[in-house]
């Protein structure tokens, strides 16, 4: 768009959202769907009545950097981990290795199996609440299942009452695990620069192993199940091929020194759409290749490529839009770093017609392989003789500057940055969650559903359906702002005529 | 059986901790109280199932944002009216849902369940201070919360008076 159009369609698209904000206040609408913190898609037509673009905007997490200003940063393991109620283990993990980078020491290896011990258990447990709870209902109980049976306990009806109390009880286990060395599962006290604040104590180990042999076999199971239900089922895999979610663009995922997925550590790798590798590079260079878009119409900053510049959003093998996540790593990399995993994604990418896989609702099987992974690592971390020894960390002595440190969160991959004064106190912090490395697929992927529904003004009725399952496939974090009462995220979609002025507004929640 | 009051929020997101603000207020009313449990946590979804299993009665106190009245404003929420969240949300088990979720697996599950959920300004914004508005509304959300526990309290065992006395 040329920047004069740009401009006029801002000032317009800023007077509709005004004259909507006026209106709005005469109406009465329940309150428990008018909320502000809503996830809201503002489509706009063109003068055929066909869609000429499709945005999506979820609420916005703010003040960061002013909250950590002037902070220690040894609290930020803290601080970080209690922004969200949903992956706060993620944000501790990420925060204690910019620590380690901050204070330029190496964990002991002891004190770094406990954080990778501790961090496969978090991933099992998150990606099992998403399997069985959060997004797998949609395909475990049926996309076009009544939304009131989509939930657990349609899932429940569907495999069996016992699978529902393994769910419960592995996750209960679980968190145990986490809880033995962060104390609370929300508030983990564990990573320190150099290491972890507690050993494992030789007499724990026992039920530890007891949990990790009985959590590859629940991983597995939870394969089996999606593989029956979901790949056993033409209509699914119809759904889940369609073009409709799918799109070519590039993939981001860390891997260890063979290419292996790794949540922990390693570097980060990029492959383009035909599975090529674009790069890979140590996550402190992360500023020289990855770099953020800002949309007028967004206060989202949408990352791309850095060495391949912005190119809009628009797909191929020479886009520089990534995405990530567990499919991502999937695509990113060249296997599986246990050996069960490594089966599964070799049967993974046979069945739906190989590297790299396009589908974003292949994002659900992929997630469950990486429980495979997680049990399987924790498997091996356990039965590690080094995994006991009371030799978990190492004491800083440089004088801190600037550090960085990288996870692959269950969404995705995590950048925390902060710099520091030679005390230690914060002077700059910068986070990348992973929903903002899949904001520009995420845009994709709605607006192509919007596309698909709307014509010559014509609203296809199940719009509002289609365009949500386009963003949850993305299980989008916005726990943050979902806390507050009813906790979930109400959509609602506003449909602008060319004069940018309101023709429809959908709503659901 | 005790009563549980169950504050949630988040206590560095500006005005989310009213919440967990009513519950310490509570739990120092009740301190030692072998009636009246109060408890807060961060948590959500799923894992209220654990905090609820085993009580009688429930109180859970929250943040809520309508856009529909003052800041400050308590609204109390039938459990029941809470929406069926089903597949909507990607990170949350309504309370509705959890109830019946732990029914099904044959947990004893609340006979009853009050939400208080209080209007907020800002619960986006890190911050640790709440805005004036709710700072202001704090006492009458913590006496709103107090009366339905006293009432709660004296319910659980089969007497149905109302006793409003201080514990």
């Amino acid at each position: 768009m040329e920047e004069n159009v740009k401009q006029a369609f801002n000032q317009g698209n800023l007077r509709a959202n005004a004259a909507y904000e006026m209106g709005r206040r005469r109406f009465t609408i329940d309150p428990i769907t008018r909320l502000e913190g809503h996830a809201k898609v503002d489509i706009y037509l063109d003068n055929q009545g066909d869609v000429e673009r499709a945005y999506m905007q979820v609420p916005e997490l703010r003040g960061f950097e002013v909250f950590s200003l002037g902070r220690p940063a040894e609290d930020m393991p803290q601080i970080t981990s209690r922004i969200c109620g949903v992956c706060p283990t993620a944000h501790h993990m990420a925060a204690s290795k910019c620590l380690d980078d901050l204070y330029q020491v190496e964990p002991t290896s002891p004190g770094r199996k406990i954080r990778e011990l501790v961090y496969n258990a978090f991933m099992l447990e998150d990606h099992a609440l998403h399997v069985f709870v959060l997004g797998g209902p949609d395909f475990i109980v049926g996309p076009e299942a009544p939304p009131a049976e989509r939930n657990i306990v349609g899932v429940i009806g569907k495999v069996g009452l016992d699978a529902g109390k393994k769910v419960l009880s592995a996750r209960r286990r679980v968190r145990e695990l986490i809880a033995y060395f962060g104390g609370k599962v929300v508030h983990p006290v564990l990573g320190l620069p150099g290491g972890v604040s507690k050993p494992l104590d030789p007499a724990d180990l026992p039920r530890f192993k007891e949990l990790a042999n009985d959590a590859v076999e629940f991983a597995e199971w939870t394969v089996a199940i999606l593989k029956q239900i979901v790949l056993g089922n033409p209509d699914y895999v119809k759904m889940i091929t369609s073009d409709a979610f799918t799109h070519k663009t590039c993939y981001m995922g860390m891997v260890d020194e063979q290419n292996r997925v790794n949540f922990y550590d390693g570097k980060l790798r990029v492959v383009d759409c035909n599975g090529k590798e674009v790069c890979k590079f140590d996550p402190r260079q992360y500023r020289d290749y990855v770099a953020e878009h800002v949309e007028p119409w967004s206060y989202m900053k949408f990352t791309f490529l850095k060495q391949r510049g912005w190119m809009d959003f628009v797909e191929g093998p020479e886009t520089s839009i990534y995405a990530v996540a567990p499919l991502a790593r999937l695509n990113a990399a060249d296997g599986m770093p246990t050996p069960k995993a490594q089966a599964a994604y070799e049967e993974f990418f046979k069945v739906l017609g190989g590297k790299p896989v396009h589908h974003t609702l292949a994002n659900h099987l992929a997630r469950a392989i990486e429980m495979i992974c997680a049990a399987e690592r924790m498997q091996e971390l356990v039965n590690d003789p080094e995994i006991t020894s009371p030799d978990v960390r190492r004491v800083p002595t440089a004088v801190p500057k600037e550090g960085i440190g990288v996870v692959e969160a269950p969404r995705g991959t995590l950048f925390h940055h902060y710099q520091t004064d030679e005390r230690g106190c914060i002077t700059m912090a910068n986070m990348i969650v992973a929903t903002q490395n899949n904001a520009a697929r995420i845009a994709m992927s709605v607006e192509r559903a919007a596309k698909g529904l709307i014509k010559n003004g014509h609203v296809t009725e199940g719009l509002l359906n289609k365009v949500e399952m386009a963003f949850r496939a993305y299980d989008p974090c916005i726990g943050c702002a979902t806390h507050s009462l009813p906790g979930h995220l109400p959509l609602s979609v506003h449909i602008y005529r060319p004069d940018r002025s309101l023709l429809r507004e959908l709503k659901q929640g | 059986m005790p009563l549980l009051v169950l504050g949630l929020g988040n206590d560095i997101l500006t005005d989310d901790a009213v919440g967990l603000h009513a519950a310490r207020h509570l739990a120092r009313h009740f301190d030692g109280s072998h009636e009246v449990h109060v408890l807060e946590t961060m948590e959500m979804g799923l894992a209220l199932l654990d905090f609820m299993a085993g009580y009688r009665n429930v109180i859970l106190v929250d943040a809520i944002q309508t856009g529909t009245a003052p800041p400050g404003t308590v609204h109390e929420i039938d459990p029941d009216t809470v929406p069926r969240l089903a597949g909507r949300t990607p990170h949350f088990l309504g309370v509705g849902e959890t109830l019946a979720l732990g029914r099904l697996l044959g947990l004893p599950m609340p006979e009853r369940v009050r939400i208080f959920a209080v209007e907020v300004a800002d619960p986006f914004t890190l911050g640790t201070q709440m805005t004036e508005p709710l700072q202001r509304a704090l006492p009458a959300v913590i006496a709103a919360v107090t009366a339905a526990a006293l009432e709660m309290r004296s319910a659980s065992p089969p007497s149905p008076r109302a006793e409003l006395a201080a514990p």
